[in-house]
């Protein structure tokens, strides 16, 4: 799954990974072959009352490929940790249905999209929320530490997989509930296509 | 990954139960799309948590914010 991979190959769909999502920093359109922005929370049913009055930037970085949120309700006060944040939109949602008493913690690799995601932080009403550049396979918090974890569309691109489900398992409370919205293969990859180091980072 | 192994996955950690909710018509390739993963850590299996510290939840450290805003 990812033991096969060289250090090198490791580090190359790093690079590639960070470069990539520096670009969609500064705007997802081009990088991404389903619908992004407004268009990608409308088709994924995103109610509208979460955010309608969410900075338009922040509305156009969106490129998640679901909605975690759907999955069952956050509650008043949860802590709620977001990994692969990118600009913050699903880190604002969850500060917005958690409310003032919860918290609400963004994680991103890519220190552009964590820039991107502060920034645009700043024109929104909460103060529950922060990011930080982690990888979700050496998650920077005690056991223990927050009720819901969420994700969306980052999973597939972290390499050790096995160690971020048991780094995400450990920081949930005992009852604690993963929401991931993620990119799956639905179908074979032609052989041509498969055990490509580019299908990282395309 | 197809969702059935992500699922195995999750269940090896320890998640119990996981659930592959559906998919969501997002599709970045012929061969991927989106799909909802919902997965629970159980709440008394006191074994897998041996040795890992408890109580308090401290807040997080927090990061600077680019541009000292």
């Amino acid at each position: 799954m990812t033991t096969d991979l060289t250090d090198r190959e490791k580090a190359l769909i790093h690079t590639k990974i960070l470069e990539k999502y520096a670009r969609a920093a500064v705007s997802p359109a081009g990088s991404f072959n389903y619908p992004t922005g407004v268009q990608g929370l409308r088709q994924l049913g995103y109610p509208e009352d979460w955010w309608q009055d969410f900075p338009p930037a922040l509305l156009e970085a969106f490129c998640g490929v679901g909605n975690p949120f759907s999955l069952g309700p956050l509650q008043q006060g949860e802590a709620v940790l977001d990994i692969g944040c990118g600009a913050g939109f699903d880190v604002a949602v969850a500060a917005h249905l958690v409310g003032p008493e919860g918290r609400v913690v963004g994680l991103d690799i890519s220190p552009d999209m964590i820039t991107r995601a502060w920034g645009l932080s700043g024109s929104l009403p909460f103060r529950n929320l922060s990011f930080q550049i982690a990888s979700a396979e050496c998650l920077p918090f005690p056991a223990r530490f927050f009720d819901v974890v969420a994700s969306n569309g980052a999973f597939n691109l972290v390499i050790d997989k096995e160690k971020a489900a048991q780094e995400v398992l450990r920081v949930l409370t005992p009852g604690g509930r993963l929401h991931l919205a993620d990119m799956v293969l639905v179908n074979p990859l032609p052989p041509e296509r498969a055990n490509r180091i580019d299908n990282w980072y395309q | 990954m197809p969702g059935e192994a992500l699922l195995a996955l999750l269940e090896k950690a320890g998640f119990q139960p996981v659930k592959l909710a559906g998919y969501t018509g997002m599709k970045s390739s012929p061969y991927t799309e989106g799909a909802l993963f919902s997965a629970a850590k159980p709440g008394l299996d006191l074994s897998r948590e041996a040795g890992e510290s408890s109580a308090a939840r401290p807040e997080p450290a927090a990061s600077p914010q680019p541009g000292g805003s």
